[in-house]
């Protein structure tokens, strides 16, 4: 089962028919932009959890074909970019995670299959794996998640299906199983404590999709799966579709304002907020998939010219990171235009 | 309320080993208060603080602020709204759950709805 904490404004995955330690948490974390201009940066910081909503609430106002899908509505300015962050949600338990953006695995680039598959591997381990900011196109370096309109051909989704019909993220988690958990984690003593806007036009009109298209270069490593793959129960699992809506749609439906609008990089640099670097030598990176590869980034689309220029910026201060902590930064004000 | 005061430095602390962020003097920088007024919060020498500050507490260690309001004797302010909108049902309701199991408690939270996709 899956809760949405009103609080956090994450999505807290819950499978208490495994044990009531089985959980995960993920949340949505806003960020920079990075240039698009061939270059590898590091981690850029959060800058605030987006917002998140149940669809249900709002079903009058929205597409029949949005409310079918379930789950939960997030507003992404256009060319804003994300990342994922998962925990565990105040215990260990492990868990697979398969992400997708417009029903495009975000690991492999293969189409949308609910099953975890071992060979290549197409999901995470959560919390081995803290984050994630993009599709992964090599061996530690992805490409950032940008959100762009469905129907440009900028989403990784129209490059890889050629149809414009998802938008959105998925994600199906699985829990380890009880007997793996207790065999690999054997107790321990108890904590005390437990537990752009769109066009005018368009934003007047019905919600239309929004997908996830690629963005600018960062290392960033998915890690491979340590365990055995019979340990990932996949007879108990919960799904969520994330419905991606723009800012001013998001405005105009829940009736409050959506997070400001994405820093741009040089807004980043003045307020000096870090970059980070991270380390885990302890931990293996999974290849990376042909199939992103060939994805042609944000960059090369007509909207990236509406969405002001790539210029590159110089990564400073760069922060090394251990391999599961990753600050968020205080998010930046906007400057007055 | 020592326990409040226990638990802020026990995660602080945590923290702190791997993350240097995490000393005291860099939290408060952070939350906004005095080094020495967070000093003495964790010894439990003072009353838990605000609920504001108690949420930036909260933010800035990753931890839930409902469980860390809890811990400073607090219910949000928001939960309290929500209870004195209706009153009679929500005090039935925490009451018939008081000894639930936290199965049968998450099986009356709200699930998000999975659909066909």
């Amino acid at each position: 089962m899956i809760t949405l904490s009103p609080a956090l404004d994450r999505l807290q995955f819950h499978f208490p028919e495994v044990d009531k330690r089985a959980r995960c948490e993920i949340g949505f974390q806003r960020t920079l932009r990075l240039p698009d201009d061939g270059s590898t940066y590091p981690l850029p910081a959060g800058l605030g959890q987006f917002p998140l909503r149940h669809i249900d609430d709002y079903a009058d106002r929205l597409p029949d074909s949005f409310v079918k899908r379930g789950g939960v509505i997030m507003p992404m300015w256009q060319a804003e970019a994300m990342w994922l962050h998962f925990s565990g949600g105040g215990t260990s338990w492990p868990c697979a995670v398969k992400i997708a953006a417009g029903k495009i695995n975000a690991v492999t680039g293969e189409a949308w299959r609910p099953k975890p598959r071992q060979q290549p591997q197409d999901y995470l381990v959560v919390p081995r794996q803290p984050w994630l900011d993009g599709f992964c196109v090599e061996k530690g370096v992805i490409r950032q998640f940008v959100a762009a309109p469905l129907g440009e051909g900028i989403t990784a989704e129209e490059q890889l299906s050629g149809e414009a019909e998802h938008g959105g993220i998925q994600i199906i988690v699985y829990p380890m199983t009880r007997t793996a958990y207790d065999r690999l984690f054997p107790p321990r003593p108890p904590s005390s404590y437990e537990y752009m806007p769109m066009a005018a036009a368009c934003a007047r009109g019905m919600p239309k999709s929004m997908g996830l298209a690629a963005g600018g270069l960062m290392r960033q490593e998915i890690y491979d799966d340590p365990y055995d793959f019979d340990v990932w129960e996949q007879s108990v699992s919960s799904r969520c579709f994330v419905t991606i809506l723009n800012a001013a749609q998001w405005h105009a439906l829940i009736g409050e304002a959506p997070p400001t609008q994405p820093t741009t990089a040089a807004e980043y640099k003045r307020h000096g907020i870090p970059w980070f670097d991270y380390y885990a030598t302890d931990r293996k990176a999974l290849k990376g998939s042909s199939l992103l590869a060939g994805l042609k980034s944000f960059a090369h689309s007509a909207l990236a010219m509406k969405t002001g220029p790539d210029a590159p910026v110089v990564p400073t201060p760069v922060v090394d990171l251990g391999p599961n902590k990753r600050p968020v930064a205080a998010p930046v004000r906007e400057a007055e235009s | 309320m020592a326990a409040f005061g226990d638990h802020v430095r026990e995660v602080r602390e945590a923290k702190r080993q791997e993350d240097r962020r995490y000393s005291l003097r860099q939290v408060a920088a952070r939350v906004g208060i005095e080094p020495t007024y967070l000093s003495k919060l964790e010894r439990g020498e003072l009353a838990p603080p605000s609920e504001e500050t108690t949420r930036k507490i909260a933010e800035d260690l990753g931890e839930d602020p409902d469980m860390l309001l809890a811990l400073a004797g607090k219910v949000s302010s928001d939960l309290q709204a929500i209870i004195r909108k209706r009153p009679k049902l929500f005090a039935e309701l925490l009451r018939e759950l008081r000894r639930a199991p936290d199965h049968a408690i998450l099986s009356v939270v709200r699930q998000v709805r999975d659909g066909d996709w």
